[in-house]
């Protein structure tokens, strides 16, 4: 098995099963896990902020800044593998927030409500979701079987499901 | 008391780079010059092999090697040369820093993009940068280096008071343990004789509301940008985000989401580009 590391505002696609990719220390960012079981593959984004009218330029050269140009990215990424959106299994972590958080800070919420909206226009389930909270999130997934894991502090390492 | 122990454990760490706490004092003079600050730093030889390092790194895109501290000084500028005094001289204190469930250099990862982000907020609200604070954000979280042990050693229970009572990090580390990293910090700092606005800045790192001094503009953007980096990640420990969020720093500083959503990312490319002052730990 050889870990393949997804840093911030970045992602990796895979279909070699002896991959693992994972991304640490989730904060307000959110990583989505993405994986079509008919071909074994499989993709990880770790995106940083909500929206790319921000900065397209910056959304130009690194799509995976954002959750509205870094999604749409690692799916046509999978397809070039073989993956079919119909059978995508999608998985999301991170989108933490801050104590008592004011409106300023609510990057972690923004990130997750950005991301939901994405998919639900375009009629995608999310099958698995631990997002929100004060915790740092590692987020993993398995190419052979799809499966996808989150670790924490306090509770170690599960399975998404 | 475990507290006891750790305020003992204070005392073994060493003094504080005597040339990078000289560099401070002249910068303080709005005259100095740059040929003071070779001058107090080219004895030092650890920071000196340091700076060269930094210097021909990157993150400055120098086109030719550097070999003397001269050299550096002139090629850097004032600026520059500063921040690489002060890294290379506060770098040495994380060298062992273990703890929060981090890996060996994430937390001095996490002191240069809070010290990075402190420059880009500074630059944007005041429109100057500001080397004191540089060094100030480098340090805030010095007290986490003895913490750490400590605070491995009762996370189950510091944890549990996080989520039953939704207490901050911070908070629940006093109860535990007796007394917190920023506290902790602030002893280390007036062991090193800091100036009081440096100190005070490093033990208010989390709860800028609580300080008496309401000028103290630095503790806030210490503040913010530790928040900044928090929540991207960045050496994110076992502590993770359950700090306090403080609205009123909106409102002091008249930030739009807009603002600090660019200066996060700016944050990140210069973090990128810091590498090799990373790599230093």
């Amino acid at each position: 098995m050889s870990e393949i590391i997804v840093g911030i505002s970045d992602f990796k696609v895979s279909n070699n099963i002896n991959d693992i990719l994972i991304t640490y220390a989730l904060g307000s960012c959110v990583g989505v896990t993405i994986y079509d079981p008919v071909v074994k593959v499989g993709g990880l984004l770790h995106f940083m902020l909500p929206e790319s009218s921000l900065d397209m330029r910056k959304a130009g050269e690194n799509p995976a800044m954002f959750a509205d140009t870094g999604i749409p990215f690692l799916f046509k990424t999978c397809y070039e593998l073989g993956a079919k959106k119909k059978r995508m299994i999608v998985k999301v972590a991170g989108g933490a927030s801050i104590l008592d958080d004011a409106n300023f800070f609510r990057i972690g919420q923004k990130n997750v409500t950005a991301m939901k909206k994405l998919f639900w226009k375009n009629n995608v389930l999310i099958e698995g979701e631990d997002t929100g909270s004060n915790c740092n999130r590692t987020f993993s997934i398995h190419i052979s079987t799809g499966q996808a894991f989150v670790r924490t502090a306090h509770n170690g390492t599960r399975e998404l499901v | 008391m475990i507290s006891d122990k750790i305020l003992k454990s204070i005392k073994n760490i060493p003094a504080f780079p005597a040339a990078a706490m000289k560099v401070m004092a002249l910068i303080d003079d709005p005259n100095y010059s740059i040929t003071d600050v070779a001058d107090v730093v080219k004895y030092d030889q650890a920071i000196t092999a340091n700076i060269l390092r930094i210097c021909n790194s990157a993150y400055f895109g120098l086109r030719h090697k550097i070999v003397t501290i001269n050299d550096a000084v002139m090629r850097l500028g004032q600026q520059n040369i500063v921040r690489a005094v002060q890294a290379a001289g506060v770098s040495t204190f994380y060298r062992k820093a273990k703890g929060y469930g981090l890996e060996a250099n994430k937390l001095w990862e996490h002191s240069v993009g809070v010290a990075l982000m402190t420059q880009i907020l500074s630059k944007r609200i005041f429109k100057r940068e500001d080397a004191r604070l540089y060094t100030t954000a480098l340090l805030h979280d010095i007290g986490k280096i003895i913490m750490g042990e400590f605070v491995d050693e009762s996370f189950p229970q510091i944890h549990d008071l996080v989520s039953r009572e939704g207490i901050s990090f911070l908070d629940a580390e006093e109860k535990i343990i007796g007394i917190n990293h920023a506290d902790l910090g602030g002893r280390i700092a007036s062991q090193w004789n800091f100036p009081k606005a440096m100190t005070d800045a490093i033990i208010y790192h989390h709860r800028p509301d609580l300080m008496q001094d309401e000028d103290n503009s630095g503790a806030w953007l210490v503040y913010l940008a530790d928040q900044a980096c928090i929540m991207m990640g960045i050496g994110l420990g076992s502590d993770g985000l359950a700090y306090k969020g403080l609205s009123e720093v909106i409102i002091k500083f008249k930030l739009r989401q807009k603002d600090f959503e660019e200066c996060i990312m700016l944050m990140l490319e210069d973090l990128d580009r810091a590498r090799e002052v990373i790599g230093m730990v």
